[in-house]
């Protein structure tokens, strides 16, 4: 490092949640105590060797820690550019990086003492992770999810109930994912005394940071798989963008390695007008809204925009603040992959590797593929698989066979 | 139209410009007056209103998705409710996100020039650098807005700082929730009056019936409401429903 540059690592955590000009705290003042507890309890903790230890054997036991780094060695060839691996997060319990941060939270709400979560969904990930880790600690839990999401990502809405959450289908606005955030913090003026599992690098302090430090093992462990597998640390670190929580845990290990290009791929959905697309970096303005001052899909009178995306966990409005602040440094860089790439690249990867990423993860593939074959054979490019894609199969299912789709239903109607 | 009061507190009505016109909303705003409203809260609609409640939220929807009304519309509607009263006191409820995005000095010296002396909004702390950034241009002042759970340290804070209406949560509830007094806000009533024995305090959230205006002017100055006036706009009975509240 040389002494000019900048320590992003350190700034993260000791920034109150400001970073830059975004991040903050933009809450009625009912919400402040609440969050402010969280804050000195998260504070305490992350120092604290007896929380850690329970924090990182929790994620050994129960979602099965270290996750597999994967080298793609037919994709590699086939493409004909640099090597790709992946960083396959779909390997946690329950089927995503979600949980990671979830154990780090409801290990937190349990050192409060709480009784009652309250949480967010969009695709259910972070819904079904908040679900299991209730139940595996004995907490009541209420999940917020759009009914758009809720019809869409159905089979995590089973899963959640069968976990013993209750789940709430938000009719509210466009029926996603921001409609669930906004109803979950409802929820939480009404019972201050829960505790509000909030499930990305987003909202107000201190969860993009707190999001951010526990989900940082994952760019802690590809650093070191990364350098046994290929002998070196990855030239470029690729990673879908909803809010930002699995990019940031790719990405926060690397910060300060000026020579590991960091990329985050957002939804490009089906076009670049709004309302088709989900991109807030490359689209946004700026603004502040759920908590936080960052990048937001919105329209010139500080309304906020309808997004789409294929894929539930990325159709959101607001990207982390922290992303927002190193996107402005220059130190992510942003790109985008549409509906039909992503697909795509599911397609692809399970064809040629054997593997089924979730569709959010899919984007960060798609972009991938593409960065690939223009670097020469010696770069390494690693892509996180932040998901795995079983969740998907109703959306998969509907565009690869339809008519076995509609088979199967007839079938099970019968 | 005369009032005889029984209490010595005021009542302050709030509405969504724009809901269910931009028209009919300045015509409601006359007809608050009129009807004995002491302070009017008009808010400037925003696609997701965060704090408030299923009637709220359904009014600013309309406002901003079917009459799609903009700053530069809700700014003329005050105007042409400034000019027919020109001494009513006057309230700007909106979200954060909108004022940001018309730009915070701009918005002030808008207000300025209306005539406007307190913004309330509720996703804004009061004393964030981003609110400092509206207030630090014109006469303008922040109304806190805050719940039984404040803590004695924050509200230290804030009276340090002289604000001078101080809106309270009545309860743990979302706006149009039914209603009740929380029993700890007797003292954060008690705090600020013994600090700020000037500053004047407000309960809103959840208040219909004239026996809750009158309880909430046992405890504070203001009554507000919000919802419930909503509620009997649609329904055709606002002039019955304003002079019933208003005569409590
Ligand atoms: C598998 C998967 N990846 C990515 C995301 C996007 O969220 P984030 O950007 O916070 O990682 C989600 C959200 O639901 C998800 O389920």
């Amino acid at each position: 490092m040389t002494p000019t540059q900048t320590a992003y690592k350190d700034l993260i955590f000791q920034s109150e949640g400001y970073f830059g000009a975004y991040g903050g705290c933009f809450v009625p003042e009912v919400l402040l105590p609440g969050l402010q507890e969280i804050a000195a309890a998260f504070d305490e903790a992350k120092t604290d060797p007896s929380f850690l230890d329970q924090f990182h054997d929790t994620l050994h036991t129960f979602s099965g820690r270290p996750t597999a780094f994967t080298p793609l060695p037919r994709l590699t060839e086939e493409i004909g550019g640099a090597r790709l691996f992946l960083k396959n997060e779909g390997l946690n319990h329950t089927g995503a990086h979600k949980i990671t941060h979830c154990i780090g939270q409801i290990l937190l709400a349990q050192r409060l003492g709480k009784r009652r979560i309250i949480a967010e969904t969009g695709a259910g990930q972070h819904g079904y992770a908040t679900a299991a880790v209730c139940a595996r600690f004995g907490l009541d839990c209420t999940v917020y999810m759009g009914k758009k999401d809720y019809e869409r990502q159905r089979p995590n809405v089973y899963w959640m109930e069968l976990l013993g959450a209750k789940v709430v289908a938000v009719e509210d606005g466009t029926q996603t994912l921001n409609d669930a955030v906004i109803a979950a913090f409802k929820d939480w003026v009404e019972h201050p005394e829960s505790y509000y599992l909030l499930g990305s690098a987003v909202g107000p302090h201190p969860y993009p940071a707190m999001n951010t430090f526990f989900q940082k093992v994952v760019g802690e462990e590809i650093r070191s798989q990364c350098l046994e597998a290929a002998g070196r640390l990855p030239d470029y670190c690729v990673a879908c963008v909803g809010g930002g929580s699995n990019a940031m845990g790719m990405f926060y290990d690397f910060l300060d390695d000026e020579d590991v290009r960091l990329i985050g791929v957002e939804a490009g959905g089906r076009g670049t007008r709004p309302g088709e697309h989900a991109a807030k970096v490359l689209h946004g303005q700026l603004g502040i809204f759920e908590g936080y001052h960052s990048y937001f899909l919105q329209d010139g009178d500080g309304n906020i925009a309808s997004t789409h995306s294929v894929s539930a966990g990325l159709d959101y409005c607001g990207v982390s603040p922290i992303l927002a602040y190193l996107a402005d440094e220059g130190r992510v860089q942003f790109e985008t992959a549409s509906d039909e790439a992503a697909l795509a690249a599911v397609q692809r990867l399970a064809r040629v590797e054997g593997l089924i990423p979730a569709l959010e993860s899919a984007h960060a593939f798609a972009h991938a593929f593409e960065l690939a074959a223009t670097l020469p054979k010696d770069q390494v490019v690693v892509i996180n698989a932040s998901g795995r894609g079983e969740k998907d199969l109703f959306i998969t299912m509907r565009h690869f066979q339809e008519e076995s789709l509609v088979a199967y239903a007839q079938h099970l109607l019968k | 139209m005369t009032h005889t009061k029984k209490g010595a507190g005021a009542l302050m009505g709030h509405l969504v410009l724009g809901y269910p016109t931009l028209q009919e909303s300045i015509r409601t705003a006359e007809k608050y007056v009129e009807g004995g409203v002491e302070i009017l809260e008009l808010q400037i609609p925003f696609s997701h209103p965060t704090a408030d409640g299923p009637v709220i939220t359904a009014a600013c929807r309309e406002a901003v998705e079917q009459q799609r009304v903009s700053m530069q519309d809700c700014l003329e509607a005050l105007q042409t409710i400034r000019q027919r009263f020109p001494d009513q006191e006057i309230m700007v409820m909106s979200y954060v996100n909108r004022v940001y995005a018309f730009g915070p000095r701009r918005f002030a010296e808008a207000m300025e020039r209306l005539n406007i002396r307190h913004l309330i909004i509720p996703d804004l702390p009061v004393d964030d650098a981003q609110a400092l950034a509206i207030t630090r241009h014109a006469n303008i002042k922040l109304v806190p807005v805050l719940a039984a759970n404040a803590t004695d340290a924050r509200l230290e804070k804030l009276l340090a700082a002289g604000f001078d209406f101080y809106y309270l949560m009545s309860d743990f509830k979302i706006t149009g929730s039914t209603f009740s007094l929380h029993p700890r806000l007797q003292k954060v009533i008690g705090q600020i009056k013994q600090t700020a024995p000037e500053a004047r305090v407000g309960i809103g959230f959840g208040i219909s019936t004239p026996e809750q205006v009158q309880m909430v002017y046992a405890a504070a100055d203001v009554a507000i409401i919000g919802s419930a006036l909503i509620r009997a706009q649609e329904a055709g009975g606002l002039e019955t429903y304003l002079s019933s509240v208003g005569s409590a």
